[in-house]
């Protein structure tokens, strides 16, 4: 049905003045140059034809081709699968594709962007055409198109958007997550724990005195503070514990499947680290502490904003009560 | 009712041309996929693209739609989509007679997309006398919403929409999707003009 020649020959007819033998020396040409290749096959899948594309491209004599099966001459192509696919094509009369989408390749061709790509084979979109010749003569034809670019450029534009999706999650200075982020996860962890009756804890804290540290020794030490505290606190966090900058100098981590005891274990270790870690600015000793709000979700919460509204509570309670130390919601959820 | 609505006549005579590209069509399917293959008859709307929008956004749980481009003689063109739901997706290779690692999901999806649509279409085109050229289809990204997404971002105006629903029972195999042929206003025009010519011949 669908008929490569059938599509040519109305350009003949029209142009009466070519004869028979110049129109095929035409077609042959146009054949030879394409920068796709072409490749028919008989209803045994042996190769009938093929132009200089692929010659070029397969380094293979024509006089061995010609007349091999094309699973002979191709011993890379995966043949069960093709050979189900031609049938197809075959069979329904109707053209079938393959996308380097989905497979990279088919033929192990080399490409011509050696350099600047990093895939070893040409990059292809196959496309398989039936051929009515006569009625009872069938072939396949074989398109095969080079898109190592297409392939190439769509995988930097992969790279460069999952850099910005990473972008917009992280905290610019400390390389933590960023307040935005940190709050749709806690928005999703509050979700999850009251869907599945889990225990979700908070903690809140802030760098003790910050204000002063960066009065006494410039904005360029308070940020290397903000950073080397986040990196310490980093360590002693388990993976699927969630920390971000919250703001300023305060920060908030989100402690999956934990209760309040957990919760004010971990920040009493965060709290003694910070404490006895020594940091160096220009030469100079620097100690900092930190003071620290924890609180667990409670039965009764709504919201999320609720339970950090609890911890941020019991933060102020640390400040209040001298800094450098834990304070927990404990009396509040006593309450309930 | 503007210039690229059907008259009853012209949608009595596509509906006829369908359920015969239908027809013909899973009869090749059957031999090829050498099971029988049970056929509803067709349901053929055609509706305002606007609205297109909203009843596919009410569908639930679309899991993929893949798109393939056709044309033909005489301005007869459009865009194929085939969208699938969840519970139609599990033994599709089966279907086709792979091996399940032989090919992905995604594969499958296409490769199924890309058999029933061409092999309907290039019934439906012998028909009325055309022959069909198609490009190759595409999976939409499998985001919420892709499907509106994808009509909303489309090059092409279009103000019918002709969603055809095709429910294919195969033994065995429980198989179901719906196939919905966008076809721009040019082309709408077009198909008219080829139905008057089929209904004058009566």
């Amino acid at each position: 049905m669908f008929d490569v020649n059938e599509l040519i020959s109305p350009l003949a007819t029209e142009q009466t003045s070519l004869s028979e033998d110049v129109l095929k020396k035409i077609n042959r040409q146009i054949a030879n140059q394409l920068n796709t290749g072409v490749l028919v096959l008989d209803e045994a899948f042996n190769i009938v034809i093929w132009n200089r594309f692929l010659q070029v491209h397969t380094d293979k004599f024509g006089a061995d081709i010609i007349g091999q099966s094309i699973f002979q001459a191709f011993p890379e192509l995966p043949e069960r699968w093709l050979t189900r696919k031609l049938m197809s094509v075959m069979q329904l009369n109707t053209p079938n594709f393959c996308s380097w989408e989905q497979r990279h390749h088919l033929f192990e061709l080399p490409h011509t962007r050696p350099i600047t790509t990093d895939s070893e084979f040409m990059a292809q979109n196959c496309t398989f055409l039936p051929i009515v010749t006569e009625s009872s003569c069938k072939h396949i034809c074989i398109l095969i198109e080079d898109v190592t670019d297409v392939c190439h450029y769509q995988g930097q534009l992969q790279k460069a958007l999952e850099e910005l999706a990473q972008m917009s999650r992280i905290d610019g200075l400390t390389q933590i997550y960023n307040r935005r982020h940190w709050q749709e996860s806690l928005e999703q962890e509050f979700a999850k724990a009251k869907r599945h009756s889990k225990s979700l804890s908070l903690v809140m804290l802030d760098l003790d005195y910050f204000k002063l540290l960066n009065d006494n020794y410039g904005h360029q030490c308070g940020d290397m503070v903000l950073i080397e505290v986040s990196k310490l606190i980093g360590s002693l966090l388990r993976v699927e514990d969630i920390f971000g900058r919250y703001g300023g100098e305060e920060f908030a981590i989100i402690l999956p499947e934990t209760d309040l005891s957990g919760a004010i274990e971990l920040a009493e270790r965060i709290c003694s680290a910070v404490a006895k870690k020594s940091l160096e600015y220009n030469g100079e000793e620097i100690n900092v502490t930190i003071s620290l709000g924890v609180a667990q979700l409670r039965n009764k919460e709504v919201s999320y904003e609720g339970l950090i509204s609890q911890a941020d509570s019991a933060l102020y309670q640390a400040k209040a009560e001298g800094r450098n130390k834990v304070c927990s919601s404990s009396t509040s959820v006593a309450e309930v | 009712m503007s210039e690229f609505h059907l008259t009853e006549d012209q949608q009595d005579c596509l509906q006829e041309l369908i359920n015969v590209a239908m027809g013909q069509a899973s009869d090749q399917l059957a031999r090829y996929l050498d099971t029988f293959v049970y056929l509803k008859v067709p349901s053929i709307e055609s509706v305002d693209g606007k609205e297109l929008i909203s009843t596919l956004s009410q569908q639930q749980n679309t899991m993929a739609v893949v798109s393939q481009g056709f044309f033909g003689y005489e301005g007869i063109r459009g865009e194929a989509l085939l969208a699938y739901q969840e519970e139609d997706s599990g033994r599709i290779a089966d279907l086709l007679g792979y091996e399940p690692e032989e090919l992905s999901q995604d594969e499958q999806l296409i490769d199924i997309s890309s058999i029933l649509t061409t092999t309907f279409l290039n019934v439906f085109a012998r028909q009325i006398d055309n022959q069909m050229s198609y490009n190759a289809p595409k999976l939409l990204p499998s985001v919420q919403n892709s499907l509106s997404e994808h009509l909303q971002q489309m090059t092409f105006n279009w103000d019918l929409a002709l969603k055809v629903n095709i429910n294919y029972q195969v033994t065995d195999y429980s198989f179901n999707c719906n196939m919905i042929l966008l076809i721009p206003e040019t082309a709408i025009i077009n198909i008219k003009n080829v139905l008057d010519r089929i209904l004058e011949d009566f």
